[in-house]
């Protein structure tokens, strides 16, 4: 008698955890990547909040490293045509105030967010290479400098995670090509960031990771809108 | 002479990052400082060197506004300051979200969260609302606070922690000072703060209506706790006290007479002594001063009687053969002793009740426990109140050395005795102890001088010396009337069924022939070579071997006399045995 007891107080016991585990939502379960099983499904709200914060610091470490390398080369401010080039990825169209970013529909906007993070993937990756290779860099920098070409790969990642999650919740439709064949997004004359000075590549760095960062935000606030909007 | 400052642009600042403003100054040229003399030229590097003039002049703030329409983020601007002249005093260029400074929180007010329990500091909740000109709701502008506050009277600011809501928590003001607080904001993964905002005031004064309280129920725990404590402390440290008084301890029963340690493996010598020795030296002195203070501790004085040697017949060779009952005479004595031991004053003396009619073989086992039991008085003692009579010797040693006239015929047999060999029927060999073999040497020159003067009775009562008892464990104890019936009378046919039987073993001197006659024992004598009988027999015994019929072969004791030894093969000599057993004497003949 004794042993069936405990039996069935331990089923009991097995039932009511496995209840209370699917009422708490977030888990420790992983997030889902490509339709796994038993992995944790998260909101939308909840993606973007991890993409913005990706974003923030993002933009948080690029301004860093641009202030060192001001404080390094000490250009002088007054210097008219500071920005040697005009950024290769000035092609790309981005709204560039409040208004006409708010005016652009989500999958245009979206779209935008997607071809400026591929277009920096290949000349960070670059820029690090040639940080690890100069000497006159301390470690410091250079830890940056990799963390932030991994962050704009993961952020990519994040955003196009974003996109499907949009395009299945039918809130943009399924026009967003840089989903389906992300070549298409590269820049005409992608080459000229080659070209470029270190400097110059911080610079427009710095400011693409703040477009990003203000396109994410208006775009969530404009479909999940909450408290902190 | 310091350097002439020539005019410059102090500042261009973006408080939404949609609109941003230039100021600029004259700097020493104050012929320059009229509206108009200097103008902002600015502009935008996507849109070719081609400059322009600034859309919005407000000349009381020397300021230039630039609108929504001509404010482009994430767009490098050049702004210069020109003269009407065209002379260009100024440069510099941005971009607008580089430039923004948000415009300080509003509304901020505070609430009183909690006092300490000590009354003297608190904690206070400041609330504010975010710079109407930022954007918050759609995202466009991301902004965190950061409060300072600092005591009137204090010069040093103290900052907490940069955080993105609208209110927070400062901890640790103190009672009775008043403190000043503002805040100012900036943007996020940005370095540029906004002004501070307008500086509130805080105090709060000291509460007397909590603190009365307060104390009061804290003594109170304290006191309840410290006394609990206490009490604790007291029965733990009283623990016995309260055991004693709440569970007296049951008084253990106090066994006299023998020293337990006695009892124990090994000591049988020490044990036979004590308990054969008698009055002289023996039990009872010994008992006497150990018992001394003992105020519940009877001491049985018995007059001690007479030794009467004519009543040798009663052979009273030693305590324990009186015990024993193995005296013949004395047997009746036994029933007599046992009715004598009613007025046994002593009542606590754990004997079997001598009451019981059907028990007349116990009288030597209630005799034994006479001698076990706590009784402090020595066995002479008892023994010679039981019987009844006179007990010739009461400090006589019961060796053969005191009664060297008198024939014998008990073997003096201590109490406690080893046990040499185990009979197939489940009967039990027992080997002379020490003093046997001390009887043993002193008899064989006894033997030697009385060989040829005794007949062969006398020789065989002295041999009954060495007789070996063997005690039937399944008996009912000690039957003394037959053991007495087979040494006193001739040695009838030994019953191996029967219960007791003697084994004769015989002196080195006698001759087989003698032995051959009263040959009645089922084990196999020696028949030529008994030099080495008197060889002396080890109390324990080496178990040699055991053969296909079962039988223990015991080792034999070493020879001590090389001569007589003669080693044979064991097994030679076990077919002659019927039962298959050497008694360890024989051993001697048999192997070395």
């Amino acid at each position: 008698m004794p042993g069936t007891i405990r039996s069935v107080s331990l089923v009991w016991v097995v039932l009511l955890v496995c209840l209370s585990s699917r009422r708490t939502s977030v888990g420790a379960a992983p997030i889902c990547t490509n339709g796994q099983v038993g992995c944790h499904v998260l909101s939308l709200d909840n993606l973007f909040d991890r993409v913005i914060q990706h974003s923030a610091r993002m933009h948080g470490i690029s301004s860093d490293l641009h202030s060192e390398f001001e404080q390094y080369f000490l250009p002088s401010k007054n210097q008219i045509g500071r920005v040697g080039r005009i950024c290769h990825t000035s092609t790309i169209i981005t709204p560039n105030g409040k208004e006409n970013a708010q005016r652009m529909a989500r999958e245009q906007l979206t779209e935008v967010i997607l071809k400026l993070l591929i277009a920096w993937r290949d000349p960070l990756w670059h820029f690090h290479q040639s940080m690890a290779h100069h000497h006159d860099f301390n470690n410091f920098s250079s830890n940056k400098a990799l963390e932030m070409n991994d962050m704009v790969h993961e952020l990519r990642q994040g955003v196009e995670k974003v996109a499907e999650k949009m395009q299945v919740l039918g809130i943009i439709s399924n026009s967003v090509t840089s989903l389906a064949s992300p070549e298409v997004l590269l820049p005409s004359d992608s080459a000229d960031w080659r070209l470029m000075k270190d400097y110059d590549l911080l610079y427009c760095f710095r400011r693409d990771s703040n477009k990003v960062q203000n396109y994410l935000k208006i775009l969530k606030c404009r479909i999940v809108p909450d408290h902190g909007c | 002479m310091g350097a002439i400052v020539e005019p410059y642009i102090t500042e261009c600042i973006s408080s939404n990052q949609e609109t941003f403003r230039c100021w600029w100054s004259q700097g020493d040229f104050h012929n320059l400082s009229s509206p108009g003399a200097l103008k902002i030229f600015y502009h935008k590097k996507a849109f070719g060197p081609h400059w322009k003039e600034c859309p919005e002049y407000i000349y009381p703030n020397r300021e230039c506004f630039f609108d929504r329409n001509h404010t482009s983020i994430w767009t490098l601007y050049c702004v210069q300051l020109r003269s009407q002249n065209n002379i260009t005093y100024f440069n510099e260029c941005f971009n607008v979200e580089n430039i923004v400074r948000p415009d300080p929180p509003i509304s901020l007010n505070w609430t009183l969260l909690n006092v300490s329990p000590s009354g003297l500091s608190y904690d206070v909740m400041v609330n504010w609302e975010s710079p109407p000109s930022a954007d918050i709701k759609t995202g466009w502008m991301r902004i965190e606070y950061e409060i300072q506050y600092r005591e009137k009277n204090s010069t040093e600011w103290e900052a907490l922690e940069m955080q993105p809501h609208t209110k927070q928590t400062i901890f640790g003001l103190h009672i009775g000072k008043e403190y000043q607080v503002h805040i100012r904001c900036r943007m996020l993964a940005f370095i540029r703060f906004g002004e501070f905002s307008d500086s509130i005031f805080i105090q709060v004064t000291e509460i007397s209506t909590k603190d009365s309280t307060f104390p009061l129920t804290l003594v109170l725990v304290f006191g309840v706790v410290g006394v609990l404590i206490l009490i604790m402390l007291i029965v733990v440290s009283q623990q016995h006290r309260f055991m004693m008084i709440l569970l007296p301890p049951v008084p253990a029963p106090k066994i006299k007479g023998i020293d337990p340690e006695l009892l124990k493996k090994g000591k049988l010598d020490e044990l036979n002594f004590i308990l054969s020795l008698g009055g002289m030296g023996g039990l009872p002195t010994y008992a006497q001063d150990f018992y001394q203070d003992e105020p519940w501790v009877e001491f049985i004085e018995v007059d001690a009687e007479d030794a009467d040697t004519g009543e040798k017949e009663e052979n009273q060779g030693s305590d324990t053969q009186r015990l024993l009952g193995l005296c013949h005479p004395a047997s009746h004595h036994m029933n007599t002793g046992c009715s004598n031991g009613v007025s046994f004053p002593d009542d606590d003396s754990g004997r079997a009740s001598c009451y019981d009619p059907d028990l007349p073989e116990q009288d030597p086992l209630m005799l034994m426990a006479t001698l076990l039991s706590s009784q402090t008085e020595d066995v002479e003692t008892s023994f010679n109140v039981v019987e009844r009579a006179p007990a010739p010797e009461r400090g006589e040693r019961p060796l053969v050395q005191t009664q060297t006239g008198g024939p014998q015929t008990w073997v003096n047999t201590d109490f406690y005795a080893q046990v040499s060999n185990v009979m197939p029927s489940g009967g039990v060999v027992l080997s002379p102890g020490q003093q046997l073999r001390i009887q043993e040497s002193t008899l064989a020159t006894e033997e030697e001088t009385q060989k040829k003067g005794k007949s062969s009775e006398d020789k065989r009562q002295k041999e009954l010396q060495f007789q070996m008892l063997m005690v039937d464990p399944e008996g009912s104890g000690y039957t003394t009337e037959s053991i007495a019936r087979q040494i006193s009378t001739p040695p009838a046919p030994p019953m191996p069924g029967e219960g007791y039987q003697t084994i004769q073993p015989q002196p080195v001197e006698t001759k087989p022939a003698a032995m051959a006659e009263d040959n009645q024992s089922p084990y196999i004598l020696p028949d030529s070579s008994q030099s080495q009988f008197f060889a002396p027999v080890a109390d324990y015994t080496v178990v040699q071997e055991v053969d296909s019929q079962h039988s223990l072969l015991l080792k034999p004791p070493a020879c001590q006399s090389p001569p007589p030894c003669i080693p044979q093969h064991p097994l030679k000599a076990l077919p002659a045995m019927p039962m298959g057993y050497i008694t360890p004497d024989l051993l001697g003949n048999l192997a070395p």
